[in-house]
């Protein structure tokens, strides 16, 4: 059986790296996945996510242009690899499953 | 400024792969946010640094060029693991060596860090002062006093701008306690005004510290006091009789915790200075019996105000008074105070740089040892270091491995050190009595010591050694023409004689306090105190003293009628006490007609006409006081020490002339009637006092204590008979006041405590720091004669006897310690000869006891080294020159 260790925080980078597509880098990733949550995320635990998941292959990564605004530096651009999907998508269906496993009852009563 | 150096500080932690484009999207959102709010930008950007400061995006512990050299450290490592191992007894006997050397040296630490810190607890404790009171006659220095006349701290503070606080207090000899049936004499009671706990801020648990001593007849009881009192229940506001004197209730209006041990001046029960306002009108500026402490200025100079107490007494006492005030730091006095009248004995500093010498050595000692063994191993290793270098190896790498050897052992060493030093800590607590710690492996300046000595200890061991065998040539060594060098058997000889020479030294020493500790205590006092008990008067408010006197006559017939109790006599002093407990006068006597005026403390006893005959003292001419002349009140028997001090020889001279005490006219009726031997009071430290004895009817005022002491001797061979019968008397005559009796034998061995305790010390670390050194010993003698195994065989072959050649290798270490002996005997004698120099009554210089150390050592070092010897003399030459 594969594993697929994926954290919820984790789970949430990888996607927002598949919402960007060809434009997920660093600022960019931040400002998307700040403006979706609503929440503040902290770079250091959003790089270090990023830096873990492509050593474990979920993640491949090219380095891309430079300019002036960021010193002469270049960006680093994050795209999903195949095994990155596979992860996303394993952990999509135990959560579908999860859902269908719920008796109706159980949501209903919540409503009441 | 901030920006520039959270960049640096990014660029050092970060991953250098990834450090281009994090610092790229640091930079983006950086300008970013400069353009919308310039001026909390560059914290952001140090926020930002902050949170990527985690150990995924930082570069590895170790940097690439590191990691060839961190192959190598593990090979050092696994070596030096290696030849630990290999060489099990020189291992075991180099980390047995430096733990004991180190844990003996970490313990003395401890305790004299103990000792050096008396009385530093106080928050104020730097600005305290106490006033002491120096006799001053014609500038030459007399008596020093700790203490000081009782209006002289509010006088001060008032006149001298530097002084901000006083406090005045009152030690109590004695006072008996009464609450409900419990009668306790309570020995540690301490009058203080309320400014006492000011100056020194003890916390009260309960009672409110500003005015629990502002009411007279108050009490603060510390913890474990008031517990005995009253157990349980809360103190506060509970009524004390206090008996003796007073025979008044004291209210407890305050508790503190237990008054700790390092400080000079302890006690048990605070009472309100108030309580003895009327001993404190009376005698004002003519007695100075109180401890006065003042809270200086923290920016005056203290020697300024030491010139400005010059003469103040003059002024406010009267221009004939000869006495000066001085100040001395509080925080010095359990060191390096030594006056008359300290509240306690105090510590000794001339001790405490013994100690620090014993531990210095001791730890020399063993690295000594290290270096020792570690060279003398050379001729093992050359090959080894040969064969290194001709592969490749730097000198600089060899240095690196030989000192990662000496990091082993000495870290073993250290690790055992700490569990040695714990578990001998309640042992040296006991030697010591006094409990300097509980625990050691918790207290971090402990372990921040072990620490530095353990990193000390690698360098100092470990640098000769690491020097001398990375630098062996290796065609010389690889040809197998290797030889210890001639410098370094030298200095192996030289460090053998120097542990050799302090270990003699050590020895010595320790025999030397122990011969003068014996001397003291079995020379001949003057009188025989076996079988003498001695206890406290009842004691009476001064009307009652009359009274008291007739009940004791007749307390005193009665146990003298008793066959077991020879005789019964009163004295204001029990002998065998402190120095501070006799009282003493400082005007200056002269014998009129006969002797001028000379100064000089003259010691003052009160003395019935019972007490000399008690004691065994001999009247070596006058008489002894008689109860039935009226005219004795005003006679005083003399003893030798006083007329010494005034310079008659003949006794005929003193016997019925009159004394003046001090320049009253007034003072011209005392007759001396009778001159009784020398006998030591207290210690054989100080000289004999003078004394003047008083008949003790004389001094009719509250203030002068009069019979409050008896003295009996028993009848040698049924004494214990003897005692019973004095206590069921007491028990009759004074109903209940409590009955404390002392032999006086143990009181005088009591006063040797002190000394007993720094033999005791000395001596436990002088034969820890010869256990060290014969370690070395048994680990160098035992490398040398398996050296020389071929040799012994060759011997044998030619017929040697196993006797000659273990004399051949003991030739060698006895000239060894000949060459200490010649560097230890010299040392011994100027040192503890100027020890012995501190005791008014000494021992000849003991030669005798040089020449049992050297024999003690010799014979030590014989056996370590005749063990090792004769395992290689014994062994059979066919088999040590197979190879040959």
């Amino acid at each position: 059986m594969k594993k697929f260790q994926l954290g919820e925080f984790e789970e949430i980078v990888l996607l927002t790296v598949g919402v960007l597509y060809d434009e997920a880098y660093g600022v960019a990733l931040k400002q998307e996945i700040e403006n979706r949550l609503d929440r503040k995320v902290s770079v250091g635990a959003m790089q270090s996510a990023l830096r873990r998941m492509e050593k474990k292959g979920y993640l491949a990564s090219r380095l891309g242009e430079v300019n002036k605004k960021r010193g002469g530096k270049p960006k680093r651009y994050f795209t999903i690899t195949s095994f990155g999907k596979q992860a996303l998508e394993h952990s999509k269906d135990v959560r579908t499953d999860l859902w269908n496993s719920i008796p109706e009852v159980a949501l209903e009563l919540k409503i009441i | 400024m901030i920006k520039r150096w959270t960049d640096k500080f990014f660029k050092w932690f970060c991953h250098p792969e990834y450090y281009p484009d994090l610092m790229g999207d640091l930079e983006e959102t950086y300008k970013d946010n400069l353009s919308e709010n310039p001026r909390n930008a560059k914290w952001r950007h140090l926020f930002s640094v902050i949170q990527l400061f985690r150990p995924t995006l930082m570069k590895p512990a170790f940097d690439k060029p590191l990691i060839n050299d961190n192959g190598m450290l593990k090979n050092y490592f696994k070596i030096s693991v290696r030849n630990l191992v290999k060489q099990k007894l020189y291992s075991s006997i180099n980390v047995l060596g430096l733990a004991l050397g180190l844990a003996a040296f970490l313990i003395i630490n401890e305790y004299i860090s103990f000792e050096r810190n008396y009385d530093k607890f106080f928050s104020d404790s730097k600005d305290l002062y106490r006033l002491t009171t120096d006799q001053v006659q014609d500038g030459v220095v007399g008596t020093r006093d700790a203490m000081s006349f009782s209006p002289s701290g509010a006088v001060l503070t008032n006149e001298l701008p530097e002084v901000l606080n006083y406090t005045t207090t009152f030690k109590f000899p004695e006072l008996v306690f009464r609450h409900n049936d419990q009668v306790r004499y309570e020995k540690m009671v301490v009058g203080a005004d309320s400014n006492y706990l000011r100056l020194f801020d003890y916390q009260l648990i309960r009672g409110d510290s500003k005015t629990a001593l502002e009411e007279p007849n108050s009490l603060i009881l510390t913890e474990s006091k008031a517990k005995s009192y009253f157990g349980d229940s809360n103190p506060i506001g509970q009524e004390i009789e206090v008996l003796s004197s007073f025979n008044k209730p004291f209210k407890v209006t305050g508790i503190m915790a237990d008054v700790p041990e390092n400080t000079h001046y302890k006690f048990d029960i605070l009472m309100s200075l108030k309580s003895i306002q009327n001993q404190l009108n009376t005698q004002a500026w003519s007695g100075f019996n109180y401890y006065t402490y003042l809270k200086m200025d923290p920016l005056a100079d203290p020697s300024m105000v030491q010139k400005k107490l010059d003469g103040l007494l003059q002024k406010h006492v009267g221009e004939e008074i000869n006495l000066e005030y001085n100040i001395q730091a509080v925080e010095s006095i359990h060191l390096y105070s030594d006056l008359t009248f300290e509240p306690e004995i105090h510590g000794n500093h001339q001790a405490i740089s013994f100690l620090v010498l014993i531990s210095i050595f001791v730890l020399i000692i063993a690295w000594v040892n290290y270096i020792n063994l570690s060279t003398a191993r050379a001729v093992d290793r050359a090959k080894e270091v040969g064969l290194r270098k001709v592969i490749g190896a730097h000198r600089k790498q060899l240095v690196a491995q030989f000192f990662i050897e000496s990091l082993l052992i000495n870290f073993f060493g250290a690790l055992l050190a700490i569990v040695i030093a714990e578990l001998t800590l309640p042992f040296f607590n006991s030697l010591i009595e006094k409990e300097i710690a509980h625990h050691l492996w918790n207290n971090l300046e402990f372990l921040i010591t072990v620490l530095i000595f353990f990193l000390a200890g690698t360098l100092v061991s470990g640098f000769y050694p690491a020097l001398v065998l990375s630098g062996f040539k290796p065609v010389a060594v690889l040809k197998g023409k290797f030889r210890n060098s001639k410098q370094g058997v030298l200095l192996r000889k030289g460090l053998v004689i120097f542990q050799f020479a302090v270990s003699i030294t050590l020895i010595a020493g320790t025999l030397i306090v122990g011969h003068q500790v014996k001397y003291m205590q079995s020379s001949n006092p003057g009188f025989d105190m076996n079988h003498v008990i001695g206890f406290a008067n009842p004691r009476v408010p001064g009307d009652q003293v009359d009274a008291l006197e007739e009940k004791l006559l007749l307390f005193y017939d009665d146990i003298i009628s008793h066959t077991s109790v020879k005789s019964a006599g009163s004295s204001s002093v029990i002998p065998g006490g402190g120095s501070s407990e006799i009282g003493s006068m400082s005007g200056g006597v002269k014998i009129v007609g006969v002797k001028d005026r000379m100064e000089g403390t003259i010691y003052t006893q009160f003395i019935d006409d019972r007490f000399n005959e008690t004691m065994g003292l001999q009247l070596l001419g006058g008489r002894d006081f008689n109860r039935n002349l009226i005219t004795d009140s005003s006679s005083v028997v003399v003893n030798e020490a006083f007329l010494e001090q005034l310079g008659i020889r003949n006794l005929s001279d003193a016997i019925g002339e009159y004394i003046q005490f001090g320049q009253d006219p007034e003072n011209e009726k005392f007759k001396i009637i009778g001159v009784i031997n020398n006998f030591n009071r207290t210690t054989l430290k100080n000289p004999i006092e003078p004394t003047c004895y008083f008949f003790d009817a004389w001094f009719n005022t509250r203030s002068i204590p009069r019979i409050i002491n008896s003295v009996v001797r028993l009848e040698g061979a049924s004494y214990l008979e003897g005692m019973a019968f004095v206590e069921k008397s007491w028990s009759r005559f004074f109903k209940d006041v409590p009955l404390d009796i002392v032999f006086l034998d143990e009181r005088f061995e009591r006063l040797y405590k002190e000394d007993k305790r720094f033999g005791n010390v000395f001596g436990s670390f002088s034969l820890l720091a010869i256990l060290v050194a014969l370690l070395g010993l048994f680990g160098l003698s035992s490398f040398m004669a398996i050296q020389r195994t071929k040799e012994v065989g060759v011997r044998k072959v030619l017929g040697a006897s196993m006797g000659q050649i273990v004399l051949i290798f003991y030739r060698d270490f006895l000239a060894l310690i000949g060459i200490s002996a010649a560097i230890g005997f010299p040392t011994v004698y100027l040192v503890m000869n100027q020890w012995l120099d501190g005791y008014a009554y000494r021992v000849d210089f003991p030669w005798w006891l040089l020449v049992i150390a050297g024999l003690s050592i010799s014979l030590f070092a014989l056996i370590t080294v005749g063990y090792q010897t004769s395992k290689v003399a014994s062994l059979d030459p066919s088999k040590t020159l197979k190879y040959e």
